[in-house]
C-alpha cells in the first residue's frame, strides 16, 4: 500500500514534468475560447495556427538556418577541440601549460563581459546578418578541448607508439585510431555543444536582424515578443514548432543526452 | 633518435594548437582588451568614440536601475538555489534507490532541460495568466482568490524562479545522481550495522560525500542565474515596474535599445566582478563548513 | 554515423549557398536600388504596387523592395544596418526622432543638396512641417512623407447603450462616461467591459499613443524640449498623468494584457488610435458594428481645435547609396499624388500634404471614406518629436514614470513628472 502510495505521488510529480508540454500541444490545436480548459482534449481541433504561422514568418527557412549553424559550429568542435585537445594530453611542446592554463582562465570569463566587444568586433568585419557571425565565435569551445584532454590523457599509449611506427602523423592518429575510439567523447561533445547552439537566443538577437537568416529560436521569440501574433495559440504553435525537433531527437537518444550531461559534471 | 620525434612532436604541437591561438586572441583577447578601452569612452557605435575617463563608472554608482537588476538576480538566486538543490536532492535520491521505470522517470525530469528556454517561458507565461491561466482557474475551482503571479511587483521575480527551477532540475537531478553513484555502498552498510535511520544517512554520508557536487551545482546556478536574460525578456519585458529587471536584460537594454556601448561595458565589467565575489564567499561558507 | 552526416550535411550547404547566390545575378548598365518600407502586410501592398509601377516605367533604374526586417523595433534595425553599413538606397520608414543621431554619424543624404529639393518640398508640404524636420546645422535629411494624426476612437452602439450620444470632450467627462462604461456585463463577479484600453507595456514607443499626444493635445500643441531645454514639468504632464492614474485606478482601463484586439471584441468602448485602424477594422468588424472618431480629451477649459501627435513617418537616402540621383528620382516618385493616394487607399495613412483635405484629386476618397477625412483636417493640428538624439531614453524615462504613477499608483503625478524631468535633464548632460 505504501508503495502504490509512493509510486502515485512520484508519477504525479513526473507528469508535472511533461504535461505543460502536452497542454502546449493542444492547445495549439484548440480554439482560443477553450484555452483555459484544464483537459487536453477538444472535439474542436484544427491546424489552423500552425498554417497561420507558416503564412506568417518563414519558419522552414529558419529551422534550415538553426540546422545549418548547430552542425556547422558541432563538427567545427568536435574537430578543433579534440584536436587541441589531443595536443594538450598527448604532445609536449614548450607553452603546453600556458595554453592549458589559458583555456582554464577562458572557461571562467562570464561573457557578459564579452558580450559587448564581440557585436562590436562582428560589425568590424561586416559580419552582421551573416553565417559566419553565427558560426565562427562558437567553433572552438574551451569546454569541449577540456573534455577531451582529460579523455585522451587516459587513451592507452601503445597504440599510439603502433601507429606511429607504421609511420602514421598525429593527424592521423587522432583521426583514424584515438577517434572511432573515443565515442563516448565525441557524443558528449557533440549534444552538449549541438543542444547549446540550436537552443542559443542571445547571441543571433544580438547579430542578426534579417529574416532570412534568423535562427528558429530567435524567430519564435521575435514572434512572441514583437506583437506580430495576438493569438496565443498562434504562439504557441511557433513554440511547438521549435520544440518538437529536439523533443524528437531527445526522445531517440535520450540515454545519451542523459549520460552527456553526467560527464559534464564530473569532469568540468 | 628519441631527440628527433621530441623535435617533431613540438611542432605538431603547435600545428594543432594553432586554431585555438587564433581563435582566442580573435574572440577571447581582442573582446576582453576592446572591453576594457570601452569602459572609458561613450559610444553608440556608429558616431566616434568619446574618452570621457571614469564617467562610466561615476554613472554606475548612482544607477538606481542597476543596483535594483542586481538586487532582482539575487532574489532570484536567493529563491532558485535552495529550491533547486533541494529538490533535486531529494528526487536524485529517490531515483537512486532500486525503483520500477527508472528510466523514465528519469528522462521525464530532464525533458525541460532540452528545451527552448523560449518554449518553457512562452508556456509558463500562460499557466501564470491572470484570467486564462492554468493555475489560477486550479486555485478559483478549489474555491482560493487568484494570485497575480506576473502581475505583482513582488511575485514577478520568484514566479520566474520557480519556472527556471522547474526547468533546470532535470539537470542538476543528473548531476547528482552521477555524484550518488560515486558513493561507496560498504558506507552505507557499515551505517545499517550501527543502527542508522535513512534520514541519517542522508544527513551523515550522502551530503558530505556529494559535497563537490553540490558546490559544482551551486555554482552552475549562480552562474546561470546571473545569465538570466530570455525569460523576463518574453514574459515581462522587465516590468512590472522592473522588477524583473536582470542584469542581462539591462545589459542588452543599454547596449541595443539606447547605444550605449562604453556603459554597457561598464556594466558587464560590474556583473562579472559581482560573479566572481559572489563564487568566492560560497565556496568559503560551504567548503569549508562541510570539512571542518 | 560520420558519413551520414556528412552526406547530409553536404547538400544542406549547397542549398544554402545556391539560395544565396541566385540573388547576386544581375544585369548590367542597369542601376539598382534597394528600398526598405515597413513591414506590416498593408504597406508591403502598397510598396508592392508603387514599386513594381516604378520598374515597368523605368527599366534602367530598377528598384528592389525588401521589407525592414521583423524585430522589436525598426529603429534597432535600422541603427544596426547603419553601424554595419548595411543600410538600403532609400528607407520610408524613419521615425525623425532617430534622423539626428544619423545625421550626426554622416549615415544619411542631405536632401537639400539636389537642386529641385525645396522647390519639390514646399509644392507637396507645409513650410511648418519642413522647418520642423530641419536639422541643427540647417540642412534637411528626411523627406515628410506620412503621419497618423492619433485621435479617439469609439463604439457608438456601446456609447449609445450607456446613454452617452456625444463622445466625451473633457477628463470630466471621460470619467463620467467610465462610470457607466466598465461594468461586468454577464454578472460573474468580474469587470469585462471597460470604458478603454492603455498599453500597460513599459516599451518607450508606446508612450506616443497615449501619454504623448493627450500631452500634445492638453497643452495645445507643446512638445517636450522648449529652446533645447528639457521641459515638460508643467501642469499638462501633470494633468495628463492625473488623468491616466486616475483610470487605471478606478478599473476604468484593463491592468493584464487580454487576447485579441478588445476594441473589435467590443470589450472595450474608446482607443487612441491612428487612421491605420480603419484598414483593420473594415476588414475584420461584425455586422452592425459601429465606430467613429474625435479629438482626443482634454482637461477642462482648453479651446478648440485641438491638437495631437502626428506620428509622423519620413523618407530617407542612406549615404551608403552609390547612385543618389536616381534614389532622389525614386523619392519624388514615392511622394507623387498618384502615389499618396495609392498610400490613403491602401493603409489609410495621411500623406503630409497641403490641404489634403480640400485638394480635388482626393475628393473622391474622401467621400467615399468619410471616416479618414476627420484624420485628413486633423493633420494640420499635429505636432511631432523634438530633434534630440537621446528621444529613445527621455521616452523611457516617461515610460518608467508612466508605469509607476499611472498603472500602480505608486508615486504622485506631480513627484513623478519633476522626477522624470530630472532624469531627462541628466540624459541630456551625459
Amino acid at each position: 500500500m505504501k508503495k502504490v502510495l509512493f509510486y502515485i505521488v512520484l508519477s504525479l510529480v513526473a507528469l508535472s514534468f511533461i504535461y505543460p508540454f502536452i497542454w502546449m500541444v493542444s492547445a495549439t490545436l484548440r480554439p482560443e475560447s477553450e484555452l483555459s480548459n484544464l483537459s487536453p482534449i477538444s472535439r474542436n481541433f484544427s491546424t489552423s495556427n500552425y498554417r497561420s504561422v507558416l503564412e506568417k514568418i518563414p519558419i522552414g527557412r529558419a529551422f534550415l538556418n538553426s540546422l545549418f549553424v548547430s552542425c556547422s559550429i558541432t563538427l567545427s568542435v568536435l574537430v578543433f577541440a579534440s584536436m587541441i585537445g589531443y595536443a594538450l594530453a598527448r604532445l609536449k611542446f614548450i607553452g603546453r601549460e600556458l595554453i592549458f592554463m589559458v583555456i582554464l582562465f577562458t572557461m571562467m570569463i562570464p561573457f557578459q563581459i564579452t558580450l559587448i566587444p564581440l557585436y562590436v568586433l562582428m560589425v568590424k568585419f561586416g559580419w552582421t546578418d551573416t553565417y559566419q557571425a553565427l558560426i565562427v565565435p562558437g567553433m572552438i569551445s574551451a569546454f569541449g578541448i577540456l573534455l577531451f584532454t582529460q579523455y585522451f590523457k587516459a587513451f592507452p599509449q601503445s597504440i599510439i607508439d603502433a601507429a606511429r611506427m607504421d609511420g602514421c602523423s598525429d593527424l592521423g592518429i587522432l583521426f583514424r585510431i584515438v577517434w572511432p575510439n573515443s565515442i563516448p567523447a565525441l557524443v558528449t561533445v557533440g549534444i552538449i555543444t549541438f543542444m547549446n547552439t540550436w537552443n542559443d537566443i542571445l547571441w543571433p538577437l544580438v547579430v542578426i536582424r534579417k529574416q532570412s537568416i534568423m535562427t528558429m529560436p530567435q524567430m519564435v521569440t521575435l514572434f512572441a515578443v514583437g506583437g506580430q501574433a495576438p493569438q496565443v495559440g498562434v504562439q504557441l504553435a511557433s513554440a511547438t514548432m521549435l520544440a518538437a525537433p529536439i523533443v524528437i531527437v531527445y526522445s531517440i537518444f535520450q540515454r545519451y543526452f542523459i549520460a552527456s550531461m553526467a560527464r559534464t559534471g564530473l569532469k568540468g | 633518435m628519441k631527440k628527433m620525434n621530441k623535435y617533431e612532436n613540438n611542432r605538431v604541437g603547435y600545428l594543432m594548437g594553432l586554431p585555438y591561438i587564433i581563435f582566442f586572441l580573435l574572440f577571447v583577447a581582442y573582446p576582453l582588451i576592446f572591453s576594457f578601452i570601452l569602459v572609458f569612452h561613450k559610444w553608440d557605435i556608429i558616431g566616434p568614440m568619446n574618452f570621457v575617463g571614469f564617467v562610466n563608472f561615476s554613472h554606475l554608482l548612482h544607477d538606481s536601475l542597476f543596483w535594483k537588476s542586481l538586487g532582482n538576480t539575487l532574489i532570484f538566486l536567493a529563491i532558485h538555489i535552495p529550491l533547486q538543490i533541494i529538490i533535486a536532492l531529494v528526487i536524485a535520491n529517490i531515483l537512486n534507490q532500486k525503483i520500477v521505470a527508472r528510466g523514465f522517470f528519469r528522462a521525464a525530469f530532464f525533458l525541460p532541460v532540452v528545451i527552448s528556454g523560449v518554449v518553457v517561458t512562452m508556456i509558463w507565461q500562460q499557466l501564470y495568466s491572470q484570467e486564462t491561466g492554468l493555475f489560477n482557474m486550479l486555485l478559483s475551482k478549489i474555491s482560493l482568490p487568484k494570485i497575480p503571479w506576473l502581475i505583482s511587483t513582488k511575485l514577478a521575480m520568484p514566479s520566474i524562479a520557480i519556472m527556471a527551477t522547474w526547468k533546470n532540475v532535470g539537470l542538476y537531478i543528473v548531476l547528482f545522481l552521477a555524484g550518488l553513484q560515486n558513493v561507496p555502498v560498504s558506507l552505507y552498510e557499515a551505517a545499517d550495522l550501527d543502527g542508522a535511520t535513512g534520514v541519517q544517512k542522508f544527513l551523515h554520508i550522502t551530503i558530505p560525500m556529494i559535497n563537490p557536487t553540490i558546490i559544482m551545482v551551486l555554482i552552475l546556478s549562480t552562474l546561470g542565474g546571473f545569465s538570466l536574460f530570455i525569460e523576463p525578456y518574453v514574459m515581462t519585458g522587465g516590468g512590472p515596474m522592473n522588477s524583473t529587471l536582470s542584469c542581462v536584460l539591462y545589459i542588452y537594454k543599454q547596449a541595443f535599445y539606447f547605444n550605449h556601448m562604453g556603459y554597457a561595458a561598464t556594466l558587464g565589467f560590474a556583473v562579472a566582478f559581482i560573479i566572481m565575489i559572489v563564487v568566492i564567499i560560497q565556496r568559503r561558507l560551504f567548503e569549508t563548513e562541510i570539512y571542518t | 554515423m560520420l558519413k551520414s552526416i556528412k552526406s547530409f550535411l553536404i547538400p544542406l550547404f549547397g542549398l544554402i549557398f545556391l539560395s544565396e547566390s541566385i540573388s547576386l545575378c544581375a544585369k548590367d548598365n542597369v542601376v539598382r536600388l534597394t528600398y526598405w518600407p515597413s513591414s506590416n502586410p498593408e504597406e508591403i501592398e502598397l510598396a508592392t504596387s508603387i514599386v513594381d509601377e516604378w520598374n515597368r516605367t523605368h527599366p534602367y533604374i530598377q528598384v528592389d523592395m525588401q521589407p525592414l526586417p521583423a524585430s522589436q523595433s525598426s529603429e534597432e534595425v535600422l541603427f544596426t544596418a547603419v553601424a554595419a553599413k548595411t543600410t538600403p538606397d532609400i528607407c520610408s520608414n524613419i521615425w525623425p526622432g532617430i534622423v539626428p543621431e544619423f545625421a550626426l554619424a554622416n549615415a544619411l543624404v542631405a536632401l537639400d543638396k539636389f537642386k529641385d529639393f525645396w522647390d519639390v518640398a514646399f509644392l507637396r508640404t507645409t513650410k511648418n512641417i519642413l522647418e520642423s524636420f530641419i536639422s541643427k546645422n540647417g540642412h534637411i535629411y528626411q523627406m515628410p512623407w506620412k503621419g497618423n494624426p492619433i485621435m479617439m476612437e469609439y463604439n457608438v452602439r456601446l456609447l449609445r447603450d450607456a446613454g452617452i450620444f456625444k463622445p466625451p470632450r473633457t477628463y470630466a467627462e471621460f470619467m463620467n462616461a467610465a462610470k457607466e462604461l466598465t461594468r461586468d456585463t454577464d454578472g460573474d463577479g468580474t469587470i469585462d467591459q471597460w470604458i478603454g484600453i492603455i498599453n500597460v507595456n513599459p516599451v518607450w514607443w508606446h508612450r506616443f499613443f497615449d501619454f504623448y499626444s493627450l500631452y500634445i493635445a492638453a497643452s495645445r500643441g507643446r512638445t517636450l524640449f522648449e529652446n533645447g531645454k528639457v521641459d515638460f514639468n508643467n501642469e499638462y504632464a501633470k494633468d495628463v498623468f492625473r488623468f491616466l492614474q486616475e483610470g487605471f485606478k478606478k478599473k476604468y482601463f484593463p491592468m493584464g494584457t487580454l487576447q485579441g484586439n478588445q476594441f473589435l471584441l467590443e470589450h472595450v468602448a474608446i482607443q487612441f488610435v491612428g487612421p491605420w485602424d480603419i484598414g483593420f477594422l473594415e476588414k475584420n468588424k461584425p455586422e452592425n458594428f459601429e465606430y467613429d472618431f474625435a479629438p482626443l480629451p482634454v482637461p477642462e477649459g482648453t479651446p478648440e481645435p485641438i491638437l495631437t501627435y502626428s506620428d509622423p513617418k519620413n523618407i530617407v537616402i542612406f549615404s551608403t547609396t552609390k547612385h543618389p540621383e536616381e534614389a532622389w528620382e525614386f523619392v519624388k516618385f514615392l511622394i507623387s499624388k498618384e502615389n499618396d493616394l495609392q498610400l490613403l487607399k491602401i493603409t489609410y495613412q495621411m500623406p503630409f500634404r497641403k490641404d489634403l483635405d480640400i485638394d480635388p484629386a482626393f475628393k473622391k476618397y474622401f467621400k467615399e471614406n468619410p471616416k479618414t477625412l476627420k484624420f485628413a483636417k486633423q493633420i494640420s493640428y499635429t505636432r511631432g518629436t523634438d530633434n534630440i538624439p537621446q528621444l529613445k531614453e527621455i521616452f523611457d524615462a516617461i515610460a518608467q514614470a508612466f508605469e509607476y504613477c499611472c498603472v500602480y499608483g505608486q508615486q504622485t503625478p506631480e513627484d513623478a513628472i519633476k522626477n522624470a524631468t530630472e532624469i531627462c535633464k541628466q540624459i541630456i548632460e551625459r
